[in-house]
């Protein structure tokens, strides 16, 4: 049965049935919500720290006390030195803190000297979960920002290169194989490298933004005007021409609306990647600077061997940038079978 | 009185190879001049040329077009695109490829008004649906939403002439606009162009259909490979043919 509605509707509609992308898209939906409401879910601020709890394991959260239920509560926990000289937390069963609930704006909190860890804590005693989604504002903007940016750039100039061609092509394409020629890697150490080091946590957030920008838009830039060389010669855009539609709004209107298919799939797929080069670049120390924290930096510290093994929590960002690469591959692979016109006709 | 559309010693050539060779002819105000010859005999590319929208390796080599005493050919990129859709409007062959397939017919009728008018929005909706009952499409307002492949090939050409006369432009270039058609469909569509004339808009028709012509057009022009072999009255050529070309296209049609 045929709706009578457009070609995009269509692709919308396959891309609901798809259960898997659907799963994916409320995955990544949790994910922002955790991130914009860290303020109110996370006990502690991201720079909560209290060194005598660092590498504290996750802290159990218990409803029972001597058989009988009760409001949650945590045990205090003191730091002790085992035979081989190694911290272990040892739990105080007489000192008992309860979990307060919407107390100061948060979600849930202990009074001090409580700590509650439910994640862990890391090297400075400072609370994971809370790192984690204050380190999610981060890591899950800076791939749409950056996307953002080399998606404009990417499509204005492939769009106007393949659009007029001749010179103008040329000239636009050699500078995207100035950009493309260079390993995305080493490029983005690079363009890091001219930033300079003192500067402040937004400005560095904002170069971020723009390396990761700067890297990504050529190879789209190249792929559009592609299209656009082949979409300039179709009949309705010499009709556009010919009712005197300025050239400008032809590309905005008539070309670049065309290739949605292909720019809403390979948008979702930069997205991870672009996820995945933040780790990287913080990883390597370039990026976000401690004690601002991003999923990459938070990674940084699961460098060593020793920590890993010892606190193997730490390495909980990792899953959690799995998580939102692979939803965003999910959704981009589902949305460009949905507007896959042979794949469609099979539903 | 000065004809609306005046050509002279127009040539095209791409390269070396001439394809329109000192093609010269008038179209007068509310008349329908036709442009007859077989395939390759250079007949849209005149159309394209008086839109100037050569595709790139053409060009125009010499002659002038002079439009409503304005020298087309002299006038500015920007001027030449506010005179296109607004003062000069084009019926193409293929109504489907036509049409953008994301939008509704009714947003690309609009779209010309949103170019060349100052209308607000409401406006231009009742402009679009007044042109789309002018081309007598039942249901304006549903040939509005809907989009170009869920209309008939029949109401897609009437929304194309719709499209071509929202902005009330004085010339029309109506390239083959029948040969995608039916032919109970080709009569309709003439007969909605032999209406235009009567709105005093002139239609500089191209068509290789002399029936067509004979029945529709005021005047003729026979092309041969580029040259021009005869012009006239359409009574008058038909009747009495003088190029060998000319008879042989007419009793083809016998």
């Amino acid at each position: 049965m045929r709706k009578n509605n457009s070609r995009i509707d269509m692709a919308f509609g396959s891309f609901r049935r798809n259960r898997m992308a659907m799963f994916c898209l409320w995955s990544l939906a949790v994910l922002y919500g955790m991130a914009i409401f860290a303020d109110f879910i996370c006990p502690y601020s991201y720079q909560d720290e209290d060194r005598n709890y660092s590498y504290c394991p996750p802290t159990a959260v218990e409803f029972r006390d001597h058989g009988h239920w009760v409001s949650p509560f945590v045990y205090q926990r003191d730091l002790d030195f085992d035979a081989v000289h190694r911290r272990v937390y040892v739990t105080d069963l007489a000192k008992k803190y309860p979990l307060h609930f919407l107390k100061n704006g948060r979600l849930f909190t202990v009074d001090a000297p409580g700590r509650c860890y439910i994640w862990g804590a890391d090297a400075r005693g400072r609370d994971l979960f809370s790192r984690i989604w204050y380190g999610a504002r981060i890591s899950l903007s800076i791939g749409i920002l950056g996307v953002a940016i080399s998606f404009v750039l990417g499509l204005l100039i492939g769009g106007i290169a393949g659009f007029y061609g001749g010179w103008v092509d040329s000239v636009l394409m050699r500078l995207c194989e100035m950009f493309m020629m260079i390993p995305g890697f080493y490029l983005m150490l690079a363009l890091r490298a001219a930033v300079p080091e003192n500067f402040n946590s937004v400005q560095v957030y904002v170069s971020v933004v723009v390396i990761l920008a700067l890297i990504g838009w050529a190879s789209l830039a190249r792929i559009i005007r592609g299209m656009a060389l082949s979409l300039r010669e179709r009949d309705f855009v010499l009709a556009a021409k010919a009712l005197g539609v300025s050239d400008i709004t032809i590309i905005f209107k008539h070309i670049l609306p065309q290739t949605i298919s292909f720019t809403c799939a390979t948008l979702m797929l930069t997205v991870s990647s672009y996820i995945l080069a933040e780790a990287g670049l913080s990883v390597v120390g370039l990026g976000i600077q401690d004690p601002i924290p991003s999923w990459g930096n938070l990674l940084s510290d699961a460098m060593g061997i020793v920590p890993v093994i010892f606190a193997p929590w730490i390495l909980l960002p990792g899953l959690f940038i799995f998580i939102a690469v692979m939803c965003f591959n999910v959704i981009g692979d589902a949305l460009r079978d949905a507007f896959d016109p042979m794949f469609n006709e099979g539903l | 009185m000065i004809p609306l559309l005046s050509i002279n010693n127009l040539t095209v050539a791409v390269g070396e190879k001439i394809l329109v060779d000192r093609v010269s002819f008038d179209v007068p105000k509310a008349k329908i001049v036709a442009i007859a010859g077989g395939s390759g005999s250079g007949k849209t590319t005149i159309a394209l040329s008086i839109l100037r929208l050569l595709a790139s390796p053409l060009r125009m080599t010499q002659g002038s077009i002079l439009f409503e005493g304005q020298d087309l050919l002299g006038l500015s990129a920007e001027s030449m695109r506010r005179c296109r859709g607004d003062r000069i409007g084009m019926v193409f062959q293929e109504p489907l490829s036509t049409f953008d397939p994301l939008f509704t017919v009714g947003e690309q009728i609009d779209e010309v008004l949103a170019v060349h008018t100052k209308l607000s929005k409401q406006e231009r909706y009742k402009k679009v649906l007044e042109t789309l009952s002018e081309v007598e499409l039942s249901d304006p307002p549903r040939a509005y939403k809907s989009y170009p492949h869920q209309l008939s090939g029949g109401m897609r050409q009437r929304a194309m002439v719709a499209q071509a006369i929202v902005a009330r432009p004085s010339l029309i270039i109506a390239d083959e606009p029948t040969s995608s058609l039916d032919v109970t469909l080709q009569v309709k569509i003439m007969e909605l162009l032999a209406r235009l004339r009567s709105k005093n808009m002139s239609i500089l028709l191209i068509a290789h259909d002399l029936g067509m012509i004979a029945h529709l057009a005021d005047e003729v022009i026979i092309l041969r490979q580029g040259k021009m072999v005869e012009k006239g009255p359409v009574s008058k050529v038909i009747t009495e043919p003088h190029h060998e070309y000319t008879k042989a296209l007419i009793e083809a049609f016998q």
